[in-house]
């Protein structure tokens, strides 16, 4: 027998009230802070000082602390030193690929698969990963995801999202693929698609952005601000062109509650392992396939068959089409491209390198993320989504390199060591 | 093999007790043909390897985004399953209200009132006892995040009935066959 | 006095009165529902949702939809 929706409340507000004794209720602390981290006065600082925290601790923990305290050294210091010795019989394409550069003392600039390919993923990526999902389910676990998503509505609601989106926003910083997975609480197939476009093409993951704290810190909030811009500004125009409803926000705000170690080991867990089993593998492949390339002089073609593309519209070294070659397998590794190339003496502006990392982003989504977003959207979405990536490459490109014009940023850049 | 589904609102600590039942052999699955993950184990009941699906949070069978979609179609599609409904006991009427619908589909029930002591600190007091004489299921207080109240909600799992809604009408004296 | 739930002032207090048809079945899962009291929690700015509190629940609801929720207000 099935009730309609007023017979059935009818019949719950029977049963509790035999069953169930309110007494008076006490607001306590944790109410005052779910109250005052909700409302816009004092939420929104509240917000701020979130994020920065969060943005502080991923830098100190992945990039100080594991990065360069530790991985560094036992990468450089004895790593790369033993791989060197055990490769030094091979014949020189064999050790040119695992291996990378005879010459190079450290793991950056060696440029093969076990050195900087097992580097980048386990050294920089890894304790990106684990400090950024480490912070992100404490938050989630506490109860005050909703309570940003609430704040973020009013702005994320201008391009057809709602304040939920900014769940699935934050966590592709971590990585993407558990980004687009996390667009499920939207409810039409436009918000999905909107938030699946969006993310996966102007959300950095957090590979990505350990190399870029590596590797350019100087540059790295000029990046995210014209990522910023484009998540807004295209999101925009998309919410203008694409079909579709997008209704309004409709979510339980649930109260605070303490955080509980198991529940948030068991969360870091499934995700740090579901990254390492998904990216590692293409990390490797990725050095392989720009090894293979470089060794066979394919690289020489595609970068001068690309030069009409990546020197005239977008004003970029012609050795950069390495790069971009890199990140249709991972960002990470493409940004750590551009770095080695200036060790290895490519010569390129302060300004290119922001344009290059920022094409670098949104040119296309990586290879994990791209099969994830064919399986949600159909194939009209996904071509919808490849048109619109391509307009925006060339328009974005096009933009920054009239920038580049001004002179700004025209000092010649120089690798950190 | 039989399967036990646990249900439950959003924020009511459903995949918690989860992983307390589940134990160590969770694997997430891909519910097919969308990226709305869900978690499946094992566990023992009544002396029979059963699995144990952490099914999407819902507030009701009624669907309002993608995952509360597949948390509907994932019941329907097991139309031989226990369904284990977890509730926040602070809020028991949300949580009556989406286990009436499982109950009036037929499904055989077991209710978790979970977050016992939430219930408790808010100065809410719930007759777990005559619950149970209403609705006719097992009804076990729990407190999944510190184990409390697990064993009894395993051990009551096999007396899982499915409930007659006209009888829980007849309990708290609406006269059944009235139509509004 | 009657008004619209997205009309509710910061920490005013009222009963809800009638809820459209068309957002009936969205919300009552929630617990939200005719005849329940309902206190505004917070409004947002610039045409954001507001936070209303139905039976110790906290639910965020748009602008749009809290427009189709009419409730009675003490004065």
């Amino acid at each position: 027998m099935e009730l309609t929706i007023d017979q059935r409340w009818d019949l719950v507000e029977r049963i509790s009230k035999e069953t169930v004794e309110v007494g008076v209720y006490e607001p306590s602390l944790k109410d005052a802070l779910a109250d005052v981290t909700v409302r816009p006065a004092t939420g929104i600082p509240f917000a701020i000082a979130v994020i920065y925290g969060f943005w502080a601790f991923f830098c100190e923990f992945a990039g100080t602390l594991f990065t360069d305290g530790f991985f560094c050294k036992i990468f450089d210091g004895h790593w790369l030193p033993w791989l060197q010795g055990v490769f030094a019989g091979t014949p020189a394409w064999v050790f040119n690929i695992f291996v990378g550069d005879p010459l190079a003392d450290n793991c950056f600039e060696a440029f093969g698969v076990l050195s900087s390919g097992i580097f980048l993923a386990i050294g920089v990526v890894l304790p990106a990963i684990v400090a950024f999902y480490l912070i992100f389910a404490i938050l989630e676990d506490v109860g005050y995801m909703p309570r940003l998503a609430v704040l973020v509505d009013t702005l994320l609601h201008k391009i057809g999202l709602h304040g939920y989106a900014i769940v699935p926003t934050i966590l592709s910083l971590g990585c993407n693929v558990p980004g687009v997975t996390a667009v499920r609480p939207l409810e039409t197939r436009k918000q999905r698609f909107l938030a699946i476009v969006l993310l996966s093409v102007f959300v950095p993951c957090g590979a990505q952005i350990g190399i870029m704290e590596g590797m350019i810190p100087g540059l790295i909030g000029w990046v995210f601000l014209a990522l910023v811009i484009g998540y807004f500004g295209v999101g925009w125009v998309i919410n203008k062109i694409v079909p579709g409803e997008s209704p309004e926000i409709l979510m339980d705000v649930p109260p605070y509650q303490m955080p509980t170690a198991r529940n948030i080991w068991a969360k870091l867990w499934t995700r740090t392992s579901k990254f390492l089993t998904v990216a590692v593998p293409f990390v490797l492949l990725g050095c392989v396939i720009v090894a293979v390339l470089y060794i066979t002089g394919a690289m020489d073609a595609i970068a001068s068959g690309l030069s009409p593309v990546i020197t005239g519209v977008f004003g970029l070294p012609q050795d950069t089409a390495a790069a971009m070659i890199a990140g249709f397998l991972r960002k990470d590794l493409a940004v750590g491209t551009i770095g080695m190339l200036a060790a290895g003496g490519m010569t390129i502006t302060v300004f290119q390198v922001f344009t290059a990392v920022v094409l670098l982003s949104i040119y296309f989504p990586c290879l994990a993320t791209f099969a994830l977003m064919i399986k949600e959207l159909n194939w009209k979405e996904t071509l919808g989504a490849l048109a619109t990536l391509i307009v925006m490459v060339f328009v974005y490109g096009a933009i920054l390199h009239l920038i580049g014009l001004s002179g700004i940023g025209s000092s010649v850049w120089v690798p950190l060591e | 093999m039989r399967k036990v589904l646990l249900m439950g609102q959003a924020n009511v600590g459903k995949s918690v007790l989860f992983n307390r039942l589940a134990g160590a052999h969770v694997t997430e699955s891909n519910y097919s043909g969308t990226t709305v993950d869900f978690a499946k184990g094992r566990m023992r009941l009544d002396h029979e390897d059963v699995e144990i699906i952490d099914v999407p949070g819902t507030f009701s069978l009624e669907p309002k985004d993608r995952a509360e979609e597949v948390a509907a179609s994932m019941l329907k599609e097991e139309k031989g399953a226990l369904v284990v409904c977890v509730i926040d006991s602070s809020k028991i009427e949300r949580g009556l209200y989406l286990t009436l619908e499982v109950i009036e589909k037929g499904y055989p029930v077991v209710i978790a009132l979970n977050m016992w002591d939430v219930a408790k600190g808010g100065n809410i007091k719930v007759d777990a006892k005559k619950l149970e004489q209403i609705l006719g299921v097992p009804v076990v207080p729990t407190v999944a995040t510190r184990g409390e109240g697990l064993k009894e909600l395993a051990l009551r799992m096999k007396n899982a009935v499915p409930a007659d809604v006209e009888k829980i009408m007849k309990n708290v004296g609406v006269k059944s066959g009235t139509h509004n | 006095m009657e008004k619209k739930l997205s009309q509710m002032k910061y920490e005013e207090k009222g009963r809800i009165k009638k809820i459209d048809k068309s957002l009936r079945a969205q919300v009552a899962g929630m617990g939200i529902r005719e005849g329940k009291d309902v206190e505004m929690m917070t409004r947002q700015p610039i045409k954001g949702p507001v936070v209303v509190n139905v039976d110790r629940s906290n639910t965020s609801i748009g602008l749009g939809l809290a427009d189709k929720i009419i409730v009675e207000v003490e004065r």
